[in-house]
């Protein structure tokens, strides 16, 4: 099977030299498959965020390697960050980053129309995953005029658009409530097994951990525990919700540098 | 405590409080420049040409006033937006609603006091320089102006106080209103939907109707006269308001129905901004058009009627110099310019008769300007014998201009009489001569024609009776131009005073309204970076936006003006003299105003990593 991603001994310290330094994320290794769905849990504080950034090339690493596809992408300059990430990368935000002056049709055709698709293409690939999302009878609207749940959808279509290699999400359930959160899981669920899609999915919900097939739990910015899913998703949320348990139990240490 | 409160809410969020500050100096500055023209009376009563100057100080003063207080009431609810989470936290912690309003009046009024001291001290700068650079480009002094005037330093001080106390009540009164829920959501504003426009096709007609009964109104306005001057104002701006009121959504809508070019690159993100930012902007760019044809216009009739001294001069005055008994100094000035054409006429003075020589006036007629045809010709030779009525003999109307080209001191003050030359030999009299003296340009040589005057200072008093060398002027065509010119100055230089403080407010209001709401597209922006967007596209469609937004009120403003222009037909020759340079001056200042702010909207939605 084909590796997607891998973090080698990865590293992020806070605070320019001199002053107090914090290191968020210290020799974190980790790889991942096409077509897994990976869950990111830990405490708050833990460095979740952090790593999601990194990975997604927001955030410059301060020591180790992220390769994605086969790329370094700590070799990357500013714009070729760009690119990829308008190329490889899909994003889900918490609190989903619409932008709320374009339509729910140019919400998710920008990816394409940013590689100066052809306009023939753009549309027929927005009307099908508008439809595969439910939201095609939405599209004309502003998202001022959604409500969470079809906020979320659009988010994620225009995530899905451009069958980015991974797609990532921070929180993605954090702004729902139960219902649409099980909906918009169900979704990724479904995107992961039918069309292969690779996710990296932070979340602090167990429920919403139980849905992936892999998580990997931090504490203190190293990699505390790995966890598989082998039964049903009702087994997994009860072995995930002991391993918290457990890491509550534990002392916290702190990492300073 | 309610004051430390409100000093702490002054240091955090720097830069918009500079943006604020930066918008209330202007308009202090302005509104100072303003009235140190508009409350000096000596000043504007001397230098104008026009009748009921005061009349269009007043109503410009009113006008500015108006706008100030919009401008003014802009920036208080920009400042209540910076607060309005703040607010809501102190009142979740138990602060009462009437010490948050006093919070808000003390941050107000404090904001206000120190801007009206930076900005008074920027105005009086500004207008000290800007009198300067006019009065030495003028070699003019205007000595009644004063770039420190107290009565307008203490009008704006309570102009600026009092409205800042009347905007700030205005939003206490809505913060009474507002349930604490909402001042604490209130840091993520989303903006009005772009509503769709009702009859747009009735509307931009209607608009389009109405800037054409304007425009008529304007060009044709030496006919219609009161009418005209009734009606110009009134449609083209009520046209303007109507047109950008329906025009500029429907721009934008067609643009984005133009699919490939919508989905291309972050074209969508751009027109989806434009779409938001023009119609909710639609009023106050409608009201920059109209002002910056106003202003521009002010400062283009300046230039003219500053040109007009020296066409009209051009209209009543075919020969340049006219010298009376010229000596050789007045040779030697002459000789050093390039004459075209100059002439010699004897004539003999005793108290009661001009004697002029029939044969030498026949032989060369001066050129003059024809009462009638208004064409400039020479006249038609004297006949044999010229009847006598009433002691005056009888001349055609074009010989009777012409008598008074060649002798413009003396004519009329006796009785003239052209006699053959036998005959004028023989008149008793002092004989004197008068030079005539062309050249293609008179403006081309100004000194000359002064050292000249100053020369027949000399001449002057043997040949007028009573004539004061001190006090009285020559009859010559640069003594005329010197007073025509004195008082154009002083129109050209209010003018120009005026036009540049209307114009850098206005440009200042467009800035000020663009970056201020620019807090809520950060997100924007930072959203667009995450999704892989270069920073050089995001550049380029922060610079496109704000063009456009820019270009809108330009355009119109600058067509007013093309066609309002002409409305100055009825008091000079040429009201499109120059008026390249008024635009030019525009465009500095509108540009100027557009590259800082696509700068400072760059800073604050896309910081540097
Ligand atoms: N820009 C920054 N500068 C300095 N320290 C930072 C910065 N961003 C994060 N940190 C610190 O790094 C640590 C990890 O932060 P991170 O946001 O990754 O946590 P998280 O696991 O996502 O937490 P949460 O579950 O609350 O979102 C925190 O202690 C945080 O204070
Ligand atoms: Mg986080």
């Amino acid at each position: 099977m084909k590796t997607i991603l891998k973090a080698k001994n990865v590293t992020k310290t806070y605070g320019k030299k001199g002053t107090a330094a914090y290191t968020a994320i210290s020799d974190l290794s980790f790889s991942m498959n096409e077509g897994e769905f990976i869950g990111i849990m830990g405490p708050s504080g833990s460095g979740k965020t952090t790593l999601l950034n990194m990975v997604a090339t927001l955030d410059p690493l301060t020591d180790g390697e992220i390769t994605i596809d086969g790329i370094s992408v700590s070799s990357m300059n500013e714009n070729q960050l760009s690119d990829f990430r308008s190329q490889k990368l899909g994003f889900i935000f918490q609190d989903f980053n619409l932008l709320e002056n374009m339509t729910v049709f140019e919400n998710i055709a920008l990816p394409l129309a940013l590689q100066n698709k052809k306009l023939d293409k753009i549309q027929a690939s927005v009307h099908q995953v508008a439809s595969l999302l439910g939201i095609s009878d939405i599209t004309e609207k502003y998202p001022a005029e959604l409500s969470g749940g079809q906020k979320q959808r659009t988010a994620i279509a225009r995530a899905l658009i451009h069958e980015p290699t991974l797609l990532l999400a921070d929180e993605p359930t954090g702004a729902l409530d139960s219902k649409n959160a099980a909906t918009l899981l169900d979704t990724l669920a479904d995107l992961n097994k039918e069309r292969k899609v690779s996710i990296l999915m932070v979340t602090h919900d167990p429920r919403s951990a139980s849905y992936c097939s892999r998580l990997l739990f931090i504490k203190d910015g190293k990699l505390d525990h790995e966890l598989f899913s082998a039964g049903t998703r009702e087994e997994f949320h009860q072995e995930i919700l002991a391993v918290l348990g457990d890491l509550d139990r534990r002392p916290v240490a702190g990492v300073r540098s | 405590m309610i004051l430390k409160l409100a000093l702490n809410g002054l240091k955090k969020k720097q830069r918009d409080y500079a943006i604020l500050f930066t918008g209330l100096i202007i308009s202090i500055a302005v509104f100072y420049m303003f009235l140190t023209l508009s409350l000096n009376k000596e000043f504007i009563l001397q230098n104008s040409v026009i009748n009921n100057i005061q009349l269009v100080f007043l109503v410009g003063t009113v006008m500015l006033s108006v706008i100030t207080f919009f401008y003014l009431f802009y920036t208080n609810s920009f400042l209540l937006s910076l607060r309005k989470k703040e607010y809501g936290l102190y009142e979740l912690i138990g602060a009462k609603k009437i010490q948050i309003r006093r919070v808000f009046q003390i941050e107000t009024m404090a904001i206000t006091g120190i801007s009206l001291i930076i900005g008074l001290i920027l105005g009086i700068i500004l207008s000290r320089v800007v009198s300067w650079l006019l009065m030495n480009q003028l070699n003019i002094e205007f000595t009644q102006f004063k770039a420190v005037y107290l009565p307008a330093v203490f009008w704006t001080m309570i102009y600026f106080l009092v409205t800042s106390f009347i905007t700030s009540s205005i939003h206490n009164l809505w913060l009474t209103k507002i349930s604490i829920i909402e001042l604490l959501r209130s840091e993520v504003q989303n903006d009005l939907l772009p509503e769709k426009p009702k009859n747009a096709a009735l509307m931009i007609f209607l608009g389009l109707f109405l800037l054409a009964i304007g425009y008529v109104a304007l060009y044709f306005m030496e006919i219609l006269r009161f009418i005209g001057l009734f009606t110009a104002p009134i449609a083209t701006t009520l046209g303007t308001y109507v047109l950008f009121v329906a025009l500029l959504p429907i721009i934008v809508r067609k643009w984005k129905r133009n699919k490939r070019v919508n989905f291309k690159g972050i074209n969508s993100f751009t027109s989806g901004q434009l779409n938001f930012r023009l119609s909710s902007l639609k009023w106050v760019l409608a009201t920059i058009a109209l002002l910056i044809a106003l202003s521009a216009g002010a400062i283009a009739g300046g230039f003219a009627f500053k040109n007009d001294a020296f066409t009209s001069i051009d209209e009543h005055w075919q020969y340049d110099a006219t010298l009376y008994n010229p000596g050789a100094a007045e040779m030697a000035v002459l000789d050093s310019i390039p004459v075209e054409e100059q002439l010699t006429f004897r004539m003999k003075l005793n108290d009661e008769f001009i004697y002029l020589v029939q044969e030498e006036l026949n032989a060369s007629p001066p050129l003059i300007r024809d009462m009638v045809t208004y064409e400039v010709v020479r006249p038609d030779p004297l006949p044999e014998k010229l009847d006598i009525e009433d002691g005056n003999q009888i001349v055609s109307d074009q010989w009777f201009t012409a008598l008074y080209a060649i002798n413009p001191a003396l004519e009329g003050t006796r009785s003239t009489r052209i006699v053959p030359l036998e005959e004028y030999e023989l008149a008793e009299g002092e004989e004197i001569s008068i030079l005539l003296a062309r050249t293609s340009d008179f403006s081309a040589h100004i000194e000359e024609w002064q050292k000249l005057d100053e020369l027949q200072l000399n001449v002057y008093p043997d040949l007028v009776s009573g004539f004061d060398p001190e006090i009285d002027s020559v009859a010559t065509k640069y003594a005329q131009f010197k007073t025509q010119y004195a008082i154009a100055s002083g129109t050209f230089f209010m003018g120009f005073f005026l036009g540049l403080a209307f114009l850098t407010m206005m440009a200042s209001i467009l800035m000020f309204k663009i970056l201020s709401g620019a807090n809520n597209d950060i997100r924007r922006y930072d959203s667009l970076r995450k999704l892989g967007v270069r920073r050089r596209l995001l550049e380029n469609s922060i610079y496109r936006e704000i063009l456009i937004v820019f270009l809108f009120p330009g355009l119109l403003g600058l067509l007013h003006v093309f066609i309002g222009m002409r409305m100055f037909t009825f008091i000079m020759d040429e009201p499109y003299y120059r008026l390249w340079v008024s635009i030019l001056i525009f465009l500095a200042i509108y540009s100027g105003y557009y590259f800082f702010t696509v700068y400072l909207y760059r800073k604050i939605v896309l910081p540097k990593h």
